[in-house]
């Protein structure tokens, strides 16, 4: 590079990088800008914080809610739906657990087998502040009693959703009745990465008991699944990702929850969800109060505040899970229009008939749930 | 008045402090934020825990590194293997996209640029999901290909061990162009009108005078493919299948659903030594030492 | 690099070129590899440009319903997308002025001066860059939530800090390699000019050294800042329950819906970011202009 006296030679690719200042002029000028615009849009919607701190999946609320509920109470909420996954929100708030620090959260919504985790094996729940739900009762008696929570003194169903088999018609050709069927496809196919849902289907399949699993019991359940993979009759574990592929027609058939299924297949009436033969599973999300919380009556009254059946019915229109609560399918005939029509949408209101072909999956003994859960994620090729 | 400052022939001041004031920031950032906790890793894969909720005490087990070696030896070969078929591919797009670049550029040389790297301001996942629509089974490339007969009627591209191959081509491709670029433009231009000279076949001309001038390029290059495709899990998580399982997918899978630190830590560590061998065979046989 | 050294006359793309026939079909093939690579890349940005104009069915913004504009009259519908993707500029933002300062100083010091431990410290900065980001985020979380594994009994919550620790950590290896490739082949000599003339070293620091360098300095932070916002895998390991940046946010977010304001404000960047290039060339072109007028 020739440098004149001041150094700004004949060196083109100098000068022209020299165009980089007046380009960084501009980012930073732009993102300054952009982020002012958009902070000044984000402020115009946020309310008052800090009485009530709230960590769920996403898509798992209403749009109303939030703001019923602030004016009903005059609790400012500060609601995140920052839970992805189970097992990523344990491992990153287990050592503050430990520790017996507060995670910044008075309530987390969670799967049935860690909350039981946290209630039961390591005792990082804290119970529901006293006299303060008037609406428990409301709660259906077929839940009021599981095995992690009995008497519900630490956990209240959020939402119930029913595991079973969804397909695509137009892909597989055919319709799917059984395990068997589902194994026997050609098209592409994929289970649930969540270890209970997957093995407890296939437990139902070899005739066992799903509510009192052991390691042995889901013997052959595993051995099943070992083999399909080896075979390729099962071509990939996903999360919730199962429901754009389907809709897609990138899955033939997966395992399925009812929810996600519940919103396609309004839209799209090929893919179709059904219980199989042998039998389909029932599941809550657990609403927690984890050890610590600092606003835990105010949590308490959020809870309660959902298992009033006009709250309850609002949710679940737009959420379309089943919901815990008794009387929201009246609430909801009440609502009138598209809320009305999911009255008779079994995946959100339930036949009894449906009802009566699912089992929930019951707790494992620590050793046992650690056992399946390294076998599981060997399945993976994880593990 | 003026300073007699000794300088050598690159025009650099012989010191021994002055350098050391400018690099002690970075280097402490580094060591506490890097440096500390790989050490912290290291303890940590040489530790045991008692149950599975507990916290990790150290022992020196040695154990762990066996364990991870004969229980993961299938996932290890996988992620270098799919590496290294991404970064071949990369090499044989990027390097035509570099050239043209460098030799045939001009003026608009800092836009096309730009261009392979403005794709990549999009998001990482988000461009991923595109091509789950691009490859996807009632995608036009599927038809297009089934009508050709490359592909059978029943099979698919994605959660195939070629879609996740594409998959970290695609995302690791500008830090392939890039440096190739770098090399090339450094090169005299004389010397292709020398190299059209001496071999009137452009293609020898090519072979014995850019190749080995781009090689430093090309070995940057292909280091930052292989490496960080060696340890993705993302491109395998929603392009693969159960079967295509990379050793990220198996630390990923050990620290947050296993919890199981240890062993995480330990295939880390495996890992990095494998890399570091393998950058150590490839400088040697293309006789270049620096990476930048 | 220009071609004035020596005297020859020609713009660099005339150098070699071929007249034979052989030479003009490699040529031919080069290029149109070459264009095939440029449409190869952009392929999914068409599909991502497109689907933002998409009416989607359902939750998902993977088929093709119809075209619409109203996801672009509404671009900041989904909040928690815009708080993200907020969060994710200021990250970038702080982590990217951070590392390219720390970074610019580590590559000075190593190219301005020989000294001894020059070598070590190259490979302390490299090794860094060849861990891969799992690694990278698995020690760093080991470093965040174990604090007993360490000689310090200091412990981090996860959350903004961590995310822009990591950041920085991983961006001054970025910056510095950088910087110090387009340092080669500075004239040092030009210091001692500037202070022959009666220059401190100081003055000459920020008169003469910095606006050479800035050009480079410049293409560090930005190289920095597209690695920032579009971090992932490091930033998932060591991001908070309520600190989502916008590529964690897609990603949780993903698995219950795609909706089309994910593609619009990732078309927003990408308009900006060209934007920004084109303002950057013309600048260039009018300052050559200006120049060799």
């Amino acid at each position: 590079m020739i440098k004149g006296p001041t150094g700004r030679g004949e060196d083109k690719s100098l000068v022209s990088r020299r165009g980089f200042l007046a380009g960084a002029g501009v980012i930073a000028g732009g993102a300054l800008a952009g982020s002012a615009f958009l902070t000044a849009c984000a402020d115009a919607s946020k309310q008052a914080t800090g009485a009530l701190q709230i960590s769920n999946w996403t898509g798992y609320i209403d749009p109303k809610s939030v703001a019923v509920f602030e004016k009903q109470t005059g609790i400012g909420v500060e609601y995140s739906e920052d839970i992805n996954d189970n097992n990523e929100w344990f491992a990153k708030n287990q050592l503050v657990l430990a520790k017996g620090d507060w995670i910044g959260r008075d309530a987390v919504v969670l799967d049935d087998w860690i909350a039981n985790r946290l209630i039961n094996r390591l005792k990082w729940a804290e119970p529901f502040a006293p006299g303060v739900l008037k609406n428990k009762a409301n709660l259906l008696p077929e839940l009021s009693n599981p095995a992690h929570d009995p008497g519900r003194r630490f956990s209240l169903p959020w939402a119930v959703g029913l595991t079973g088999i969804a397909y695509n018609r137009s892909v597989t050709k055919r319709d799917i009745k059984s395990l068997d069927d589902f194994l026997a496809l050609d098209s592409p196919t994929a289970v649930l990465s969540e270890m209970r849902d997957t093995v407890g289907l296939m437990m139902r399949a070899e005739r066992a008991d799903v509510t009192q699993p052991t390691a042995a019991s889901a013997e052959s359940a595993f051995a099943l699944l070992e083999k399909s993979v080896a075979d390729g009759a099962i071509d990939a574990f996903t999360g919730n990702d199962y429901v754009s592929d389907l809709a897609t027609g990138n899955l033939g058939a997966a395992f399925a929850w009812s929810g996600d299924v519940a919103q396609i297949t309004r839209d799209n009436p090929d893919v179709r969800f059904v219980i199989p033969d042998s039998g389909g599973l029932i599941w809550s999300d657990n609403f927690v109060i984890p050890k610590g919380a600092e606003h835990r009556v105010n949590a308490t009254k959020w809870i309660d505040f959902f298992y009033d059946p006009i709250n309850a019915a609002r949710l679940t229109a737009y959420v379309q899970y089943i919901s815990p609560v008794v009387g929201v399918a009246d609430e909801l005939a009440k609502m009138g229009g598209k809320a009305a029509r999911l009255i008779n949408d079994p995946l959100v209101v339930p036949t009894p008939s449906m009802l009566d072909s699912v089992a929930n999956f019951g707790i494992l003994n620590s050793g046992d749930a650690d056992a399946m859960d390294k076998r599981f994620s060997e399945l993976q090729g994880a593990a | 008045m003026s300073s007699k400052i000794e300088r050598d022939a690159h025009g650099r001041k012989q010191a021994r402090y002055a350098p050391w004031l400018l690099l002690v920031p970075g280097l402490l950032w580094l060591i506490w934020f890097f440096y500390l906790p790989l050490y912290s890793l290291f303890r940590m894969s040489l530790s045991t825990k008692p149950s599975r909720f507990a916290v990790p005490e150290f022992g020196w087990a040695w154990s762990n590194y066996s364990q991870a070696f004969s229980q993961y030896g299938a996932q290890f070969q996988r992620s270098f293997t799919y590496a290294l078929a991404a970064t071949i591919v990369a090499l044989l797009i990027a390097y035509p996209i570099a050239y043209v670049i460098a030799f045939r550029g001009g003026r608009y040389r800092n836009v096309l640029l730009g261009l392979v790297v403005v794709p990549f301001f999009t998001n990482f996942l988000i461009r991923t999901l595109a091509w789950k629509t691009i490859l996807g089974n009632q995608g036009p490339l599927i038809n297009l290909l089934q009508t050709i007969g490359v592909l059978g009627p029943n099979e698919t591209l994605l959660r195939t061990p070629l879609a996740v191959i594409g998959g970290l081509t695609y995302n690791f491709l500008p830090f392939m162009v890039l440096p190739i670029y770098v090399s090339l433009e450094k090169i005299d231009p004389r010397l292709l009108d020398a190299a059209r000279d001496l071999y009137s076949n452009t293609w020898r001309g090519f072979r014995k005078i850019i190749i080995p001038l781009s090689l430093p390029g090309v070995f940057a290059g292909s280091l930052l493919v292989f490496i960080p495709a060696a340890g993705d899990f993302v491109n395998s998580y929603y392009l693969g299948n159960a079967k295509t399982t990379m050793i990220g997918n198996v630390v990923q899978d050990q620290f947050l659903v296993q919890n199981n630190y240890p062993i995480a830590a330990a295939l880390s560590f495996v890992f990095i030594a494998i890399v570091m061998v393998v950058v150590a065979i490839y400088s040697r046989l293309l006789g270049t030492e620096e990476i930048a | 690099m220009s071609a004035v050294v020596g005297g020859a006359k020609k713009p660099r793309e005339q150098y070699g070129t071929v007249t034979s026939p052989a030479g003009r079909l490699g040529r031919f093939i080069i290029n149109l590899f070459a264009a095939g690579g440029l449409l190869y890349l952009f392929l999914p940005i068409f599909v991502i440009v497109a689907f933002s104009f998409n009416q989607p069915v359902g939750r998902f913004n993977a088929v093709w319903n119809r075209f619409t504009f109203d996801n672009w009259l509404h671009p900041f519908a989904d909040q928690a997308l815009v708080d993200a993707l907020l969060l994710s500029l200021k990250v970038a933002l702080i982590s990217t002025v951070v590392a390219t300062v720390i970074g610019t100083f580590m590559a000075i010091g190593l190219v301005r001066y020989r000294f001894r431990g020059g070598g070590a410290v190259n490979f302390l900065l490299v090794l860094p860059l060849t861990a891969p980001e799992i690694v990278l985020g698995a020690s760093l979380l080991t470093l965040f939530l174990a604090p007993t594994m360490l000689l310090f009994n200091i412990s981090f919550s996860l959350g903004f800090a961590t995310i822009v620790i990591a950041h920085i950590m991983f961006l001054v290896s970025y910056v510095a390699l950088t910087v110090r490739a387009r340092l080669r082949g500075f004239d040092w000599t030009l210091e001692d000019a500037a202070m022959d003339l009666g220059a401190n070293p100081t003055r000459t620091f920020w008169r003469v050294t910095l606006p050479l360098i800035t050009p480079g300095i410049l293409a560090a932070a930005l190289l920095s800042f597209a690695l920032s916002i579009d971090d992932f895998i490091i930033t998932y390991f060591v991001s908070g329950p309520s600190t989502t940046t916008f590529p964690v946010r897609i990603f949780g977010q993903s698995r219950t819906a795609t909706p089309p304001q994910i593609n619009v404000l990732s078309t927003m960047i990408l308009l900006v970011s060209i934007s920004i290039l084109a303002i950057g060339t013309l600048v260039s072109a009018r300052r050559t202009k200006r120049d060799t007028a």
